[in-house]
């Protein structure tokens, strides 16, 4: 192998390299608003969304929360409310997306998981 | 003020004749798109956004109130002031304003991202992505003027023209003592600033022109169509004479050379200081001052007896320059 195809090998071995590595980064459509992942932004870009997006950006995180927990809990939002309820811990949609957002807003370097976990420890915590 | 004594006075102006009445209409008109941003950013902030979908639809109320007295005006240059401001003051209330609750707060949409990391906001808010779905409904009106043979929109008659449709449609019923320029002056802001929107909005929109090569060539046409048609335009508009007509004429004239501007800001080429005034408060005071004077200038400008509602000639095609 000469020499210039030693460096059209190499070329081509990055080039697949960095496609590969693009295409394993997860895209929404073009269209579409916002995040691929919401809960593995940093808090300062959620905080951004929720100026021009509130409802829908918290929405969403929301729902991101819903399916951690239930992988942690094996139980749905409504079943884990119930639960604080019980406990003497009343919430609702404002209440849960508002702890988010206040989290956010207070530590915007964190990543929203980190708030989605802080709340979860409150959830979880009174849920058998 | 008698007829003659008006007359005397347009012919005596070494100001109110071409170009000059073209120009000051233009850069207000620039300065009026600029100022309505800002309006839309201050209101916003004084009142927050919950106050302000309440308060929008009353401010656009007020807008047809003003209008009702507009139409009511026999006084042209009265009546195209009337009409102008009305059709801003609708579209940031019962437009922008609307789509804005019901894009952010109604419907809870999220917002369009931008950047390479795909974490920046993009200025293309929801209300404009609901704006952008409005495009058929601009079209089927469109169809609607270039179908109408009433229409004095010089763009509409030469798309009549070059459609054939002239024989077909017949003369115009309506004279020029006939029309209400409150009202073609309200629609035509109105439609004028929805049709350019759209355009912007329709390049902009990665969903449909990505935001590479395409995204780069359409607004690059974009910006070549817009300096050429504004440009042809505005070399019309140096040719008036009446200050009505040529406030109505910059209209478009403005809002399409502004097309430009909003491209040139995606491309972050400047920064947009009209929607920023609390970092530009010197700036957007001066512009306001600008425009408020240039207003008054237009005001205070000798009118033609037509103008001011004491007679108006007989025309069929087109307006008077």
């Amino acid at each position: 192998m000469n020499r210039i195809t030693r460096y059209f090998v190499c070329l081509a071995a990055v080039l697949l390299l960095s496609d590969m590595a693009f295409a394993g980064k997860l895209k929404l459509p073009s269209g579409m608003g916002g995040v691929p992942d919401i809960g593995a932004i940093p808090c300062e870009v959620f905080s951004n969304m929720m100026q021009i997006g509130p409802l829908g950006t918290k929405r969403s995180l929301l729902t991101w929360a819903e399916g951690y927990y239930f992988a942690k809990s094996g139980k749905t939002i409504d079943e884990i409310l119930a639960d604080a309820q019980e406990a003497g811990t009343s919430w609702d949609f404002d209440s849960l997306t508002g702890h988010l957002v206040e989290y956010c807003a207070a530590d915007p370097q964190a990543l929203t998981s980190a708030a989605v976990i802080d709340l979860g420890g409150r959830l979880l915590s009174v849920s058998p | 003020m008698t007829s003659v004594a008006i007359n005397s006075s347009i012919g005596k102006s070494k100001l109110w004749k071409p170009p000059i009445v073209g120009i000051v209409t233009f850069v207000l008109m620039l300065f009026a798109i600029a100022l309505g941003h800002t309006s839309m950013v201050l209101i916003e902030h004084w009142l927050g956004h919950e106050r302000t979908y309440v308060a929008s639809i009353f401010m656009g109320v007020g807008a047809i109130v003003l209008l009702w007295y507009g139409v009511k005006s026999k006084n042209e240059s009265l009546q195209t002031w009337i009409g102008f401001f009305a059709g801003l003051i609708i579209w940031m209330t019962w437009v922008e304003f609307f789509y804005m609750f019901y894009g952010r707060a109604n419907w809870g949409m999220l917002p369009r991202m931008d950047g390479p990391d795909g974490l920046s906001v993009s200025g293309t808010f929801p209300e404009y992505m609901i704006m952008g779905a409005t495009i058929g409904i601009l079209l089927m009106q469109c169809c609607f003027y270039t179908f109408d043979k009433d229409t004095r929109c010089n763009m509409f008659l030469w798309f009549q023209k070059k459609l054939g449709l002239r024989d077909g449609l017949g003369p115009s019923t309506k004279k020029a003592k006939d029309r209400n320029y409150a009202i073609i002056t309200f629609m035509e802001t109105i439609y004028v600033t929805w049709f350019c929107y759209a355009w912007n909005l329709l390049c902009f929109d990665p969903g449909l022109v990505g935001s590479d090569d395409l995204f780069f060539a359409l607004n690059m046409t974009s910006v070549f169509v817009a300096f050429v048609w504004s440009g042809y335009c505005f070399s019309r508009l140096l040719k008036f004479k009446r200050t009505s007509t040529a406030l109505r004429y910059a209209i478009p004239v403005g809002s399409i050379f502004w097309i430009s501007v909003e491209i040139a800001t995606k491309w972050n080429l400047f920064t947009e200081i009209w929607v920023h005034p609390w970092d530009y408060k010197i700036e957007m005071t001066v512009i306001f001052g600008a425009f408020l004077t240039l207003a008054l200038l237009l005001v205070m400008a000798p009118k033609k007896p037509s103008e001011l509602g004491k007679a108006r000639p007989n025309l069929n095609l087109g307006e008077q320059r």
